[in-house]
């Protein structure tokens, strides 16, 4: 008798164990690409935005490649603006003996002589602007045009989002820098350096 | 009214037992006794710095305590190999040595309570684990299941040890409709037990060197080894200090079960080990690490070796029917036993199951001394509770106690 | 010394059973205490001096050793609170604060206004301790919103901003270096081989011949840690970042043990953070200051993420390597990297899901 009601017991707990032994788990995706496909079907934005983040910033905005975002501006940054202020003449002209020498410290350290010099970027008639492969005008605030000649596909990554960096927010409406924030135009090679730390408490733990 | 009155007067009686003896007696429970004072003074030590006091690190998280607790876990479900032949194969040999056993197994399961506290980083707020007060992550996670069924198997072998002492200490026969029904239930209940416990890590994809099938099997096997083989021990040591009678086949059918045991877990460690290196994956970098070093690494090396050839000799001479029934032979053999399983399934699988971390990086782990001292407390802990509950039990078997109505 | 002793330390457990009852303000039943004497003197007979009191009575070794700490115990809480007239205003509120804070319960399951309060506990704890006034936000994931992260190799030049950008903002302990983020330095040629790859390098970056990548908590969206955690201490927000309550977590680390990216830190020591180096913009569940015992890791920078800001990491990095953003807007550069470039994430085969990608240009 006992063995039976023992048995019979085991059987019931033992099937009510299976049952409540199920894991729970919240709204399944098979994967992280369906879960992103089923939820932004309705994207509807968020309450989120950057403005207050990028307030403070002088931004343009931009459309390529059918991608809207804001750069900062270059014009308001760059400390010898307008350059015709010293450009008054051509620039065959300026380049004599005893007028003062500016920029002299600007060596062009940028793909080889065959590819660039100074008059590639630069309009020497008109210093303000600058000047496209088939001598179109280039605004200053716009100087991505130039470099998106040569490097189309950082261009392409930038006008993205790989590329390059975002200023401050996550959240639409996007401001990103613009290629000369981080690469100087005249010698844009970044220079070696050390890393900013260096860890004891790594090297005790692995002795 | 009249049961709470009986209770008291065994609790009376078995405080008298238990401080009352001869002069070895007093001198293995005040040495007890020290061992555990120096226990809880490291343990405040631990509680006070955090457990930068231990040894252990971001890399390797679970150390010492935990491998104790895996190891004892296993112990207090061998208890049940002596409760299964008496009451499910009804072999009456079995019968005097089952109250010990699950004298081992409370003793062993307070261990391994011990151990998780003192592993915790916040011992203080665990009831927030409580079902009800606090959260309790059921059924997902493994560590739910294990406290579940851990302090399931303190209550079974707590009550049901209780009741028949209970009813002997009074005179009367034990019912067995009562206690046989408990006493199934936890022979199952304690392959549930070490099963959870293996579960634990068995489930965790990140680690590799857990996450295989045999883990579950290979500590049944390594428990049903090492728990009775401890049983063996302190039986004869029970035959000798005591009036308790323990006939020799006693002995001898649970050095049957760990030969077995033992038999079968040298066969898991043999599948175990063409697993890891016969094709060598990058998985199989912990089971380098362990047996044969890693750049260098090899602070592992001398005790698993150890513990293997301890394993291999008390397996053959266990095999060997003229070795095994010779006592003093056997003694020894489940001696190395324990302390090879000890080994193998503490720090030799919790330790290499860190190392190399999830990026190959390896970090070794060295027990501190703190460490070292609450751990030795605790043990000291368990043979101090076990040695209370076995005077008392042993007191009450052979009748030297009794209720006396006053 | 009793004269009827008959071992060196045996009690006498004879038949007295009566228990000398007395209940005197410090809880100790017998002797140690000077009222129990003058008690005592009113009913039984006096045989026994103070010093028998205290070594002859009657109770087992461990009941001894039970009444004597619980003894302690009482004997210390009764010292403070009869101190608490000349307590000031401050430290009672400390106290108040300090015991509703070690009695509440699990952050995911309050509700707003519970959250709130515990995050106004949490700043006035720390303005009574240091004097000191910071801002705690228990901001909720916002709708529309699941964070995910991508990783540029080719870029990344192994400076290490980022890695310091993250222990200042998420104010993790100095003494033991803690870092969310590893960088490791890795052999062209050899693919991804974290074997090999140095993660505590100092030299000139980028150097010859190698590469470099970053990992940290890679939040993924079936996390294995939030699998095992016993009491849900850690969780996966609505908005996709896993998380931990500090105040819940009981520091078993499990969740260490199941993590496969070596995501989780342990504080296995009192966190210590300079205080003029304390970030003052906290959230309950990112960067506000964690105790001894407990989990933490990176949260993607709740306090700034859940504002609308970029983590530290993406802010301080100068290449532009990190990206993050909403991954369910279709116009962000998150699904613009993940729709345009060839991405993976580590250890694929655990089915963990992580939100954080890898790509090169």
């Amino acid at each position: 008798m006992n063995n039976r009601v023992v048995r019979k017991y085991g059987i019931l707990s033992f099937i009510v164990l299976l049952c409540i032994s199920c894991k729970h788990h919240e709204a399944e995706y098979h994967s992280i690409t369906d879960k992103i496909e089923t939820e932004s079907k309705d994207y509807q934005g968020t309450s989120i935005s950057s403005y207050e983040h990028i307030e403070d910033l002088k931004t343009m905005e931009i459309t390529e490649n059918g991608i809207t975002f804001l750069i900062p501006t270059r014009k308001n940054e760059i400390k010898s603006y307008a350059c015709t202020e010293c450009h008054s003449k051509p620039l065959s002209e300026m380049q004599s003996v005893d007028l003062k020498k500016a920029h002299w410290n600007i060596k062009l350290n940028h793909a080889n002589a065959n590819t660039m010099n100074c008059v590639t970027c630069h309009n020497g008639n008109d210093m303000d602007e600058l000047r496209s492969l088939t001598m179109n005008t280039i605004d200053f605030n716009k100087s991505y045009q130039l470099c998106s000649q040569c490097h189309n596909k950082q261009f392409t990554d930038w006008v993205g989002g790989a590329h390059g960096k975002r200023i401050n927010s996550w959240a639409p409406p996007r401001a990103s820098m613009t290629c000369v924030n981080c690469h100087d135009p005249h010698k844009p090679h970044f220079e070696s350096k050390w890393p900013e730390r260096y860890n004891t408490q790594k090297v005790n733990e692995r002795k | 009214m009249r049961r709470l009155r009986v209770f008291g007067s065994l609790v009376k009686d078995s405080l008298d037992i238990i401080t009352h003896g001869s002069k070895k007696y007093h001198l293995w429970m005040a040495s007890l006794t020290l061992v555990m004072l120096v226990g809880m003074y490291c343990y405040s030590i631990q509680l006070e710095q955090g457990l930068s006091a231990t040894g252990m690190t971001d890399r390797v998280s679970w150390g010492l305590y935990i491998s104790n607790f895996t190891f004892l876990v296993g112990v207090a479900a061998a208890a049940v190999m002596l409760v299964m032949p008496t009451y499910v194969l009804k072999d009456i040999d079995f019968k005097q040595a089952v109250l010990i056993g699950e004298g081992i197994a409370v003793a062993a399961l307070i261990m391994c309570l011990a151990f998780v506290i003192a592993d915790m980083g916040g011992p203080s707020v665990l009831w927030h684990m409580i079902p009800g007060i606090g959260v309790f992550n059921f059924p997902n996670s493994m560590l739910t299941w294990d406290v579940l069924v851990l302090n399931g198997y303190l209550f079974l072998n707590i009550t049901i040890p209780f009741y028949i002492l209970f009813r002997h200490y009074q005179g009367k026969k034990s019912k067995s409709s009562v206690y046989v029904p408990g006493a199934l239930l936890s022979v199952f209940w304690a392959v549930g037990i070490h099963l959870v416990t293996a579960f634990l890590y068995q489930g965790l994809q990140a680690r590799p060197f857990w996450n295989n099938a045999l883990l579950g099997p290979r500590f049944l096997a390594s428990a049903f080894a090492a728990g009775p083989a401890l049983i063996i021990l302190v039986l004869a040591i029970i035959r000798t200090y005591t009036a308790f009678k323990i006939e020799d086949k006693t002995l001898k059918k649970i050095a049957m079960v760990v030969t077995v045991a033992a038999q079968i877990n040298l066969i898991m460690l043999v599948s175990e080990l063409f697993k890891e290196f016969y094709a060598p994956t990058h998985h199989s970098e912990s089971a380098y690490y362990l047996f044969f070093g890693l750049d260098g690494k090899t602070a592992l090396l001398p005790w698993i070796w150890t513990a293997i050839s301890l394993n291999v000799l008390a397996t053959v001479i266990l095999t060997f029917h003229k070795l095994r029934n010779n006592f003093k032979v056997l003694f020894f053999a489940c001696l190395i036993l324990f302390v090879a399983i000890w080994i193998e399934k503490g720090f030799g699988l919790i330790i290499p199951g860190f190392i190399p971390g999830p990026y190959g990086k390896i970090a070794e782990y060295t027990p501190t001394g703190i460490e070292i001292g609450v751990t030795l407390g605790i043990w000291a802990l368990g043979a101090f509770i076990f040695t209370i509950l076995a005077k008392t039990a042993i007191k009450i078997e052979t009748g030297a106690i009794r209720y006396n109505k006053k | 010394m009793s004269n009827d002793t008959k071992k060196w330390f045996s009690l006498n457990l004879g038949s007295k059973k009566k228990q000398k009852e007395t209940t005197c303000g410090c809880g100790k039943t017998d002797g140690g205490c000077s009222f129990a004497n003058t008690y005592n003197g009113m009913g039984e007979e006096r045989h026994k001096d103070g010093f028998d009191q205290v070594f002859d009575v009657q109770m087992g070794r461990r009941t001894a050793f039970k009444k004597l700490t619980a003894g302690l115990l009482i004997g210390a809480g009764a010292v403070s609170t009869s101190c608490s007239l000349i307590t000031d205003d401050d430290t009672k509120e400390k106290a108040q604060i300090d015991w509703e804070e070690q009695f509440k319960g699990n952050y995911k399951l309050m509700t707003d206004e519970e959250k709130k309060s515990t995050v106004d506990r949490l700043v006035r704890s720390y303005q009574l301790r240091t004097g000191k006034t910071i801002s705690m936000s228990s901001q909720n994931a916002e709708e529309n919103v699941l964070f995910g992260y991508a990783f540029n190799i080719s870029k990344c030049q192994g400076y290490m901003d980022c890695v310091n950008a993250c222990v200042e903002e998420n104010n993790q302990d100095r003494k033991s270096e803690m870092q969310y983020i590893r960088i490791h330095e890795m052999e062209d040629g050899k693919g991804f081989n974290f074997n090999e790859a140095d993660d505590n390098y100092y030299h000139e970056v980028p150097a010859e011949g190698h590469f470099y990548m970053g990992t940290q908590c890679f939040h993924c969206d079936n996390p294995p840690c939030v699998e095992v955690c016993p009491v849900e201490a850690t969780w996966r927000e609505e908005d996709g970042l896993v998380v931990i309550d500090y105040d819940w977590c009981v520091g078993c680390r499990y969740c260490m043990a199941a993590c496969p990216y070596d995501g989780r830190r342990f504080n296995w020591s009192k966190p210590e953070v300079p205080e003029n180096e304390v970030n003052k913009n906290q959230h309950y569940l990112g960067n506000r200051l964690r105790k001894k015992g407990v989990m933490e890791k990176c949260t993607f920078c709740v306090q700034r993420s859940r504002a609308g800001k970029n983590p530290a990491c993406v802010e301080a990095c100068p290449t532009g390597a990190r990206i993050f953003g909403n991954l369910l807007d279709p116009n962000s550069s998150i699904r613009w990297v993940l729709e345009n470039k060839k991405v993976f994430r580590l250890k694929e085969d655990l089915g963990t899901e992580p939100k954080f990608w890898y790509f090169m240009d």
